[in-house]
């Protein structure tokens, strides 16, 4: 059986996983938040977008993308700007939990104001796909795919050289290891904090911008959508945005193959591959722990 | 100009840790501050850096009431603190950690005039040097800030003496450059000597406020104070 097409085709849905698990690499080690609501804030932009694309407003779909990611990264920014306010000192579970508050509370802004109904984006690059044949087996990729493969790697790219090479990432390194002791130094914690949340918010929505309509775009189900993000985060243990470039593939991938079966049963179980994955790095990362209550 | 702790009281929890300290750290000068475990030398210095907010009382830095600043903008008016524990910033190279205060080349360079084994190990992470180069860094970074007055806590802590001598003329460099430092510290003698002025706290209350000398000429009195 030649699994290349459906590997092709899961490579879309994979570099999305990869983005919302990249982004929750970077909130968890620059602000100590594993931002359950991640996905909900693009969402939420994504909608305000569609919104005035169609209907009386009629504005252009590149607009529309611009005021949805600008919608996005003020709601994220806010988010973060109330955790930096009220819990600067608070652990990261109590920081985390706030982001559950926000995802409820999008989720339930979001059924009210744009419906439970499925809607689609409308796509902001050509759907005409391209096909490449390779060894005889047609490989269908489309623009959105290149797109989102792309974003991942830059975003993953981009920050790592900010990280490393900008004093403006010394100071976010900096309040990474002790966010206390930065202050104490001068350094605007805050505000970068915010900023993060921010920027963060815009590239979910970029990303989101790009999803094709393969993918439901019922607001609910979207917006947990962080679960196969979250376990992409983990695949890299919530510190190495690359191996959880590489998750966000690797869920995608095995997702897509699984799905593809022809027997239902089993193609149902596709989205088991999350749970499984959780399950193994989890029993993975405690090995030592057993070694250690073991002795 | 200086810096003035006026009927300052600091409290954590149910009640105050220290209460009604008074004091004045004057530029180039060391003051040093001593007592035993638990006498809320490390809670004052926080009052003072913005860590903890004074319950009553007020901190005013050259004529300016800081009482209600945020640690940032106390940073950003000229106080540098050397938290208790080695506060290096583990990910960061040592130069990266220098270059968190200072603004120029010549203020990093003036900085590593101090500690000059620092320059070898510029580009390794400081989280892989010894406790000791780790402290060096911290002061280093605390002094290419530029600061108006350096508040100093148990930096001795978890050092071998001899490091810690080691450290000793450098803060007295840094006080003599014009800076007002505080010294908190549990080498009472060492401390005391390199002192302008001394106070003594047991149980969260100043019980001696003077000269170091008469400390230091007095193991007696130094004993008494530090009982209480």
């Amino acid at each position: 059986m030649n699994l290349l097409p459906q590997i092709f085709a899961g490579l879309t849905t994979g570099s999305f996983f990869a983005i919302i698990g990249i982004l929750l690499t970077l909130m968890a080690q620059l602000t100590r938040v594993v931002n359950f609501s991640q996905v909900a804030f693009g969402m939420f932009g994504g909608f305000v977008g569609m919104w005035l694309e169609t209907g009386k407003n009629h504005l252009p779909v590149w607009l529309g993308a611009i005021i949805a990611a600008v919608v996005t990264a003020a709601l994220s920014a806010i988010v973060g700007w109330i955790i930096a306010t009220w819990l600067p000192n608070a652990q990261m579970a109590a920081r985390s939990a706030v982001t559950v508050s926000s995802l409820l509370i999008l989720v339930a802004a979001g059924a009210v104001l744009f419906g439970a109904s499925h809607n689609n984006f409308k796509p902001l690059l050509p759907s005409v796909p391209i096909t490449l044949k390779v060894g005889g087996t047609d490989l269908i990729i489309t623009y959105n795919m290149i797109f989102l493969i792309a974003l991942s790697l830059a975003v993953v790219i981009i920050m790592q050289l900010v990280l490393k090479r900008t004093m403006f990432g010394v100071r976010l390194r900096a309040i990474s290891d002790r966010q206390n002791a930065a202050e104490l130094l001068g350094v605007n914690v805050k505000a970068l904090n915010v900023g993060i949340w921010a920027v963060s918010g815009a590239i979910i929505s970029i990303a989101i911008s790009f999803i094709p309509s393969t993918i439901s775009n019922d607001y609910i189900s979207f917006s947990l959508l962080i679960i196969p993000g979250a376990a992409a985060a983990l695949v890299g243990a919530f510190k190495n945005m690359w191996l959880a470039l590489v998750g966000g593939l690797v869920i995608g991938v095995l997702q897509n193959i699984i799905a593809s079966n022809p027997n239902p049963t089993i193609a149902g179980l596709k989205d088991w591959v999350v749970f499984v994955l959780i399950l193994v790095f989890l029993l993975w990362n405690q090995r030592k722990e057993v070694w250690d209550v073991a002795r | 100009m200086s810096l003035v702790l006026n009927d300052v009281t600091i409290s954590r929890g149910v009640g105050p840790v220290i209460s009604n300290v008074t004091l004045e750290i004057k530029p180039g000068q060391i003051t040093t501050l001593v007592g035993p475990n638990g006498a809320g030398k490390t809670s004052l210095i926080e009052g003072i850096s913005g860590v903890l907010i004074p319950s009553s009382g007020s901190v005013m830095m050259d004529e300016v009431n800081i009482t209600k600043f945020s640690k940032r903008k106390r940073a950003n008016s000229g106080l540098a603190v050397v938290e208790q524990g080695r506060m290096i910033f583990p990910s960061l190279t040592v130069k990266e950690n220098l270059q968190l205060t200072a603004r120029t080349k010549a203020d990093m360079d003036e900085a590593l005039g101090l500690f000059p084994e620092l320059e070898k190990r510029l580009n390794n992470q400081s989280i892989l040097l010894s406790g000791g180069e780790q402290q060096m860094v911290v002061l280093a970074r605390a002094f290419a800030a530029k600061p108006k007055y350096l508040l100093l806590d148990e930096m001795s802590l978890g050092l071998a003496p001899v490091v810690f001598l080691r450290l000793l003329p450098v803060i007295e460099g840094i006080a003599k450059s014009g800076v007002g430092v505080l010294l908190v510290e549990q080498f009472a003698h060492l401390a005391l000597g390199l002192a302008s002025e001394a106070m003594v706290v047991t149980s969260g209350h100043v019980s001696y406020q003077g000269s170091p000398k008469a400390l230091l000429d007095d193991a007696e009195l130094l004993r008494q104070k530090y009982m209480g």
